[in-house]
């Protein structure tokens, strides 16, 4: 018998992913989805004791949790380009001139090791089939 | 003809035919001979008189494995989530990061659909959808480079971070803990109100065996059967509902502190209101009905009458049985009874959800559209 704790369980899980994830990534899109995980993880509780009380409310707070996850998706997005045009980079770090007064700047001791020309990762067509030939003009 | 609907008699023999007779098509088909073979049409009339004839057997004979595919899914749904947002968490490039996390949405839909949110569930997969190819687009656009980059390649303070999210979810873990169930009998303390479901499935299901008793009692034909079908009723009920105020043995019974209308007691929702009220109604019934039942089984010679009396009481007792065990869905249509709630009872947070839209688009037009003016 699956009960509300399951559930609440399943959400705390993935809430602190979303925590562990927003705290300790650098990337602004990876901290901006990492947000929108911890939202979902709030909607499965909503949606949980909605169901376990029978009563619509859960849902429809569900529906005001994701239009609320809607404009801040569309203003993080606008402060990216912004940031992006300013410093060429999505490292929140770089922005650490914002930081409270009296706060250690963050400092990366080690070189990050050059990986000369290749992708590092993306995901990549093989190349099929031949070369086509040169036919022969005439 | 709705094949996977049989709720009457008539329909319930049609679809049992539609299964036969697609089951003897797919045979005729598949059956290995010189001409006239086809084995696609075949395959496919096979497997629609199986789907058919299954969910006959299952609309007529009760679901066997109900619960299992219930329970299947979820692990499903949850552990795809947990996992996917775990690569998410960890991937250290943000596209692959992006499509880790549309399998979360996805795993997490899944999980709506089982908690009754079929609307919530389409809403979430078309706006996220739409979400994640903007992101994606945005992770190609600006953050596409070959080498090892500050921003993909670097933790803030992986150690740190990673005991700061996993120290919160041992806390709230163990604060659900002390307030489970298990935990709260082990510790001799009074049952929770809140996670409660207001009719649970064990008394759902005590609710409807017992109706199907009182259908058995209500069929009986002499005072003997009456009083045989009749005489543990009273403690069951007294097991959902509580003790009816002037039973002979309401000394006797301890455990009705678990009873419904005590359970609802403190509730302040409408809802829970009118299921102890619903409870309460039902506890009067069977007092009524169970002592009348029990004058005309102490009667030396009922007559007719009584025993025609007694009878419609018992059905009665059972319609309120099977009224309360109805009690505690979520309604079926989920669409209509959302709209319906929003702009009831939800009307002002509708008008500031919007407001907020706007508010939104403007701002991003603000922060993003000025050309030029990256200096």
């Amino acid at each position: 018998m699956i009960s509300v704790w399951h559930y609440l369980a399943v959400a705390a899980v993935l809430f602190s992913l979303g925590l562990v994830g927003f705290l300790t990534r650098r990337n602004l899109i990876t901290m901006f989805l990492s947000a929108e995980l911890m939202l979902q993880a709030v909607v499965i509780n909503l949606l949980a004791f909605a169901r376990f009380h029978a009563t619509m409310s859960g849902q429809v707070f569900a529906l005001f949790v994701v239009t609320v996850a809607a404009c801040e998706a569309g203003v993080a997005m606008a402060m990216f380009i912004a940031l992006y045009r300013r410093n060429r980079s999505l490292d929140a770090t770089v922005w650490q001139q914002l930081r409270e007064t009296g706060v250690p700047a963050t400092t990366d001791p080690e070189k990050l090791p050059t990986v000369p020309g290749e992708l590092a990762d993306d995901p990549k067509l093989t190349p099929a089939g031949k070369k086509p030939q040169e036919v022969a003009r005439v | 003809m709705n094949l996977f609907a049989a709720t009457t008699a008539g329909n319930a023999v049609s679809q049992l035919a539609t299964g036969v007779i697609l089951g003897a098509l797919a045979f005729y088909w598949l059956l290995p001979r010189p001409k006239g073979r086809s084995v696609a049409f075949g395959t496919f009339a096979a497997i629609a008189s199986a789907v058919v004839l299954v969910s006959w057997v299952v609309r007529q004979f009760g679901d066997p494995a109900r619960d299992t595919v219930g329970q299947v899914l979820f692990w499903l749904f949850s552990g795809g989530a947990v996992l996917f947002a775990a690569i998410f968490v960890s991937q250290r490039n943000p596209a692959r990061g992006a499509i880790a996390f549309a399998f979360v949405i996805v795993s997490v839909c899944g999980l709506f659909l089982l908690l009754a949110a079929p609307f919530l569930m389409a809403a979430t997969i078309v706006i996220y959808a739409g979400a994640i190819i903007v992101t994606f687009l945005f992770v190609l656009m600006l953050s596409h480079t070959g080498e090892m980059a500050d921003e993909n390649d670097r933790s803030r303070e992986p150690l740190l971070g990673s005991l700061a999210g996993f120290a919160f979810l041992g806390l709230v873990l163990l604060a659900m803990y002390q307030s489970s169930p298990t935990a709260v009998a082990e510790a001799g303390r009074p049952e929770q109100k809140l996670p409660a479901r207001p009719v649970t499935a064990e008394e759902r299901a005590e609710l409807l065996s017992l109706a199907t008793d009182l259908q058995l009692a209500a069929a009986a034909k002499t005072k003997d059967e009456l009083h045989e079908r009749t005489k543990d009723l009273r403690d069951r009920f007294a097991d959902i509902v509580g003790i009816p105020p002037s039973a002979p043995e309401s000394g006797e019974r301890t455990n009705a502190a678990h009873s419904i209308p005590d359970r609802l007691a403190i509730a302040r929702d409408p809802q829970a209101i009118a299921i102890a009220r619903q409870a309460e109604d039902l506890r009067s019934a069977v007092r009524q009905t169970l002592n009348q039942v029990e004058n005309t089984t102490l009667k030396a010679n009922p007559t007719a009458a009584d025993m025609a009396a007694a009878v419609k009481g018992l059905a009665n007792l059972r319609e309120k049985a099977v009224l309360l065990a109805g009690r505690g869905e979520l309604p079926a249509r989920n669409v209509a009874n959302i709209g319906y709630s929003l702009y009831t009872d939800y009307l002002l947070a509708v008008e500031m959800a919007g407001s907020i839209l706007l508010v939104a688009t403007i701002g991003a037009v603000a922060i993003a559209g000025r050309k030029g003016a990256a200096a």
